[in-house]
């Protein structure tokens, strides 16, 4: 365990706190501290709450020296994704249509680790309507990479992965429709787990696709991410589509062994055409997890760029219908690569669209009937480390566009399946840069991931490394 | 299925309510159009009585080893 509380993983200061080892007042200083020596490096935060956050840390102390624990993350402070809505508070969605929104509801999500103690730091920056994988963002700027600060974050829950890999907060709420939980786990080097889709309820979250959304955690391990997740998931009558499949001990499943686990190779598509070190880390990280008990087996999948291209125009027709009525009142306040992305669901007419809808049944099953016997599938989370700011944005140069659609090529079939991913921290490149494996799972099996994680974690320290403060 | 060209997205535009000109109708064809081009294989072939609902059911099916 680390003495410096902000160097802390979430179980351990939330540990520390409730043994009073440490107080919520001293860690809140503590990442506050950091947030003030990194912030204008990265631009990771949307607001910074000192004051009502010092605040409610020294409410949380009183409370525990009378015993009264409110729950698990008791006294911890965390910042969120600012799409997650917080009754009374100002929840931008990245955007500049919503820079005064004020949100009457609170979302399921927030308000489950809010009831278990959390104290709010501050709010995560984010692609504006969260409709970007790369970190970019037309109104606010673009949040930099703490590992270099030329470099993206990955999106769209840009400001969740560079302030968790800095260490500005414990853990962070994403959201994941197209890969925003995955990159930017993958490019800042920290965990991400995007759930099965209908795990955890999307009431009070902004909606990008209503098929495709999901909301999960970004941390330092995969420990911290079943920490968050036994608290988030489960039905919730606020959302008609969030399931009521029975749930695992997240948490206990982060002490199991990879013993007699089974974990596919996918022969095509994800190892294809991969960055030289990539496909390196790739290779080291099936080592370690053959050396840890693993079983390593070869998978066939189906064809990935048909389920690619269905979640590509489920999320183009869904978005442009929730964003119609400002797309025709308001097109001059949208970023204009926002835009751009919003107007391709114009063209997709409404038979297309369910078609696509009608496919995911049995291209979940076939997917189910190609890894049965499998417990877990290992692809990169992209082809590619994080490219810098400069080279991905699309205004940038002619190969950009293309280079941004390659980011999110292993990404986006695992959203049309709603199936979960667990990225871990998996390795780095010579120059610096992170790089991030993601494990597909089971629907529902997120516990399975969480195993496969956490006995990686143990054996590995690239979840632990840290970024220095640029000079 | 192919990519819908710019003059058959002006329309479907102009009908969901929020109009384009040319050169963005363009663009869009060139944006999306890849995607239409990788679903083509499924377009059209799906048997009758296959409904949306059966996702969540294929999400809770156990599939034998």
């Amino acid at each position: 365990m680390s003495l410096e509380p902000a160097l802390m993983t979430l179980t351990e200061v939330a540990r520390a706190i409730a043994m009073k080892q440490v107080s919520s007042h001293e860690v809140t200083r503590a990442l506050l501290h950091r947030i003030a020596q990194w912030q204008p490096h990265l631009n990771a935060f949307m607001s910074i709450e000192a004051e009502s956050a010092l605040k409610a840390a020294e409410a949380a102390d009183a409370a525990l020296a009378k015993s009264n624990v409110r729950g698990p993350l008791h006294g911890v402070p965390l910042a969120h994704k600012d799409m997650y809505y917080d009754a009374g508070k100002v929840s931008t969605c990245g955007s500049l249509i919503r820079r005064d929104f004020v949100p009457t509801v609170t979302s399921t999500a927030l308000q489950r680790l809010k009831d278990a103690g959390q104290v709010r730091l501050g709010t995560l920056h984010l692609a504006e309507f969260a409709y970007g994988p790369t970190g970019h963002n037309h109104h606010y700027g673009p949040v930099r990479n703490p590992w270099n600060v030329a470099h993206i974050t990955g999106g769209s829950s840009s400001g969740s992965g560079s302030a968790v890999a800095a260490r500005l907060t414990y853990a962070a709420l994403g959201s994941d429709t197209g890969g925003s939980i995955r990159m930017p786990a993958h490019f800042c080097g920290v965990t991400g787990l995007k759930t099965t889709v209908g795990r955890v309820s999307r009431a009070g979250a902004m909606p990008l696709s209503q098929s495709l959304d999901t909301v999960g955690p970004l941390a330092r391990t995969a420990e911290d991410c079943a920490l968050l997740l036994a608290l988030m998931a489960g039905a919730d009558p606020a959302d008609s589509t969030c399931s009521h499949e029975p749930l695992s001990d997240y948490v206990a499943a982060t002490k199991g062994s990879l013993k007699g686990l089974k974990i596919g190779v996918p022969t095509s598509f994800y190892v294809d055409d991969l960055d030289s070190e990539v496909a390196r880390v790739l290779d080291e990280t099936i080592a370690v997890l053959k050396r840890e008990g693993a079983d390593i087996v070869k998978v066939e999948l189906p064809d990935q760029r048909q389920l690619s291209s269905a979640s590509q125009l489920v999320l183009a027709a869904e978005a442009a219908a929730f964003h119609k009525r400002w797309m025709i009142e308001r097109p001059q306040d949208y970023g204009p690569q926002v835009l751009m992305r919003l107007q391709n669901g114009l063209a997709v007419p409404a038979i297309t669209y369910l078609e696509a809808m009608r496919w995911r049944g049995p291209a979940l099953a076939a997917h189910n009937t190609a890894t049965a016997g499998v417990d877990a599938v290992i692809a990169p989370a992209s082809p590619v480390p994080a490219p810098t700011i400069e080279e991905s944005d699309v205004g940038g140069g002619p190969s950009a566009p293309a280079m941004v659609q390659r980011l999110t090529l292993f990404t986006r079939p695992v959203n049309f399946l709603g199936l979960p991913s667990l990225t871990i921290p998996s390795g780095f490149t010579k120059s610096g840069l992170p790089v991030g494996m993601q494990l597909i799972g089971r629907s529902f099996d997120e516990a399975t991931l969480l195993t496969i994680g956490a006995a990686f974690q143990r054996v590995t320290d690239y979840h632990d490394r840290l970024p220095k403060l640029p000079s | 299925m192919t990519r819908p060209t710019p003059k058959e997205i002006k329309p479907i535009a102009q009908i969901a309510g929020v109009p384009v000109d040319d050169e963005i109708a363009t663009r869009i064809s060139n944006s999306i159009g890849p995607a239409f081009e990788g679903f083509a294989a499924i377009a059209g072939t799906l048997p009758f009585d296959l409904e949306p609902a059966l996702y969540p059911i294929a999400q809770v099916t156990k599939v034998s080893k």
